[in-house]
This record gives structure tokens, C-alpha cells and sequence, in this order.
């Protein structure tokens, strides 16, 4: 069965600062603001393609990167919960 | 956290004798456990909304009844071009549209210059002092 699907906000309604391997995102539509560290950024970026669930983003993220370790998965669905509990992605 | 690095990977080039580097990032997507995401709002939207909200006094207690010349200073009632007291204090928000060479409602704009060097001028100790000092501070 597919896990939900996300979606992020377009990257205009986010500010981002990089900061020496953090960045620092100001979410507009909320007006929270968020230290995030990779790979939130690359996970934000993928799902502004459009809505993905979580095996959908990881194809999309393997396209362009390698993964260390081999719990991707796990790692992936604690990502996206953090994300979500932060505002930054919403079920789609 | 965690982070990205780049890692090499060869590949052949076209004519199929040149080896062609190519980079790929390596992604580290974390621990299942380990937090990638700190939001530090909550305290800075308490700071913001009491910056709002904190009140300057135009003139503050220690001046009563004195009016305020167009370069800040306290004067006498009656001083040619000096504005009286405001009647209310300012709110955070008011005293910032002053700085800003802007009038709020409520305020002359003859005496909005007089009021914005009076905030200009206040010093540790004054009344209003902290509210403008927060003022200054970046959000």
C-alpha cells in the first residue's frame, strides 16, 4: 500500500540562507523560521517537482544522489515527518 | 546533522580513452532518530509581537509638560516650533513608522520629526529606552 503522498511549497514563498552546511529557512506562508541540515534542503527541492510519497522521493533524490548507510527508508520517512511536524511539507 | 559530501566516480569519456571524473554527491539522509529540522520561531515571535507592542512615552515621565523641539531636545511650553506631548504613549509599531519618516494616526505631522528625534535621543534609563533599543534590533 502507498505511504502519503507530500508536497512542498514553492521556493518562493521560503527564504533560504546558507549558513557553512546549514541552511536557514524563513517559511513565509507560517513565518516560521527553521535551521535545517541536509538533506531537508534536497528533500524540499524534490517535492517541489510535485507530490511524492516516500518511495517516489527517494527514486527521485537516488537520481541525483548517492546514499551513505543503507537505512534510506527509514531515514527518509523520519525526514519527511520532521518536515511535517515543522510546516515545511504537507500531505498532498 | 548531517550533511552532503562530493564523492568521485570515473567514468569513460566519449572517445572512450580519456577518463572523465565526474562528481556525485553523496546524501546523508540521517538516522532515523536524529533531528535535521531545529525551528526557532516561537521566541522570536515573542520577541517580535512584544516589540510591537511595548510603549514609548513622548515625553517620557521625567519631562512632563515640557514640549519637544524639531531636533529632539526638551523645551518649554510655549518654545516657537516645538511640539507638545503626546497624549498617549507610542506603541512599538508607531515609533518605528516615526523612524521611518512616516507618520502614525493620531500624530501631527508637523511634530513627527520633533517626536522621531526625541526616540533618536533617548538614552539607557530613559523611558521608552528599551522599546527602542528593541526596535533596532533585527527580526
Amino acid at each position: 500500500m502507498a505511504g502519503p503522498r507530500y508536497i512542498a511549497d514553492p521556493e518562493e514563498t521560503v527564504r533560504s540562507v546558507e549558513l557553512d552546511g546549514l541552511s536557514v529557512l524563513f517559511h513565509e506562508p507560517s513565518g516560521m523560521t527553521h535551521i535545517v541540515a541536509a538533506p531537508a534542503p534536497e528533500i524540499l527541492e524534490m517535492l517541489r517537482a510535485g507530490p511524492a510519497d516516500a518511495a517516489e522521493l527517494l527514486r527521485r533524490l537516488r537520481a541525483r544522489f548517492e546514499f551513505e548507510g543503507n537505512e534510506a527508508e527509514a531515514a527518509i520517512h523520519a525526514r519527511l515527518d520532521e518536515l511535517e511536524a515543522a510546516g515545511l511539507v504537507r500531505r498532498a | 546533522m548531517s550533511g552532503t559530501d562530493d564523492k568521485e566516480v570515473g567514468g569513460k569519456g566519449a572517445g572512450g580513452n580519456a577518463f572523465v571524473p565526474s562528481r556525485r554527491t553523496v546524501l546523508v539522509l540521517g538516522a532515523a532518530a536524529a533531528s535535521t529540522v531545529v525551528t526557532v520561531r516561537p521566541a522570536l515571535a515573542q520577541t517580535a509581537g512584544s516589540v510591537l507592542n511595548c510603549e514609548i512615552p513622548v515625553p517620557g515621565p521625567h519631562a512632563g509638560g515640557n514640549h519637544i523641539a524639531a531636533d529632539g531636545n526638551l523645551v518649554a511650553p510655549g518654545t516657537p516650533g516645538a511640539a507638545p506631548p503626546l497624549a498617549r504613549p507610542l506603541r512599538g509599531e508607531e515609533a518605528r513608522q516615526l523612524l521611518r519618516g512616516s507618520t502614525p494616526p493620531g500624530v501631527n505631522p508637523q511634530s513627527a520629526q520633533a517626536y522621531a528625534n526625541y526616540i533618536r535621543r533617548l538614552q539607557s534609563g530613559m523611558s521608552g529606552f528599551t522599546c527602542y533599543a528593541s526596535l533596532q534590533m533585527p527580526r
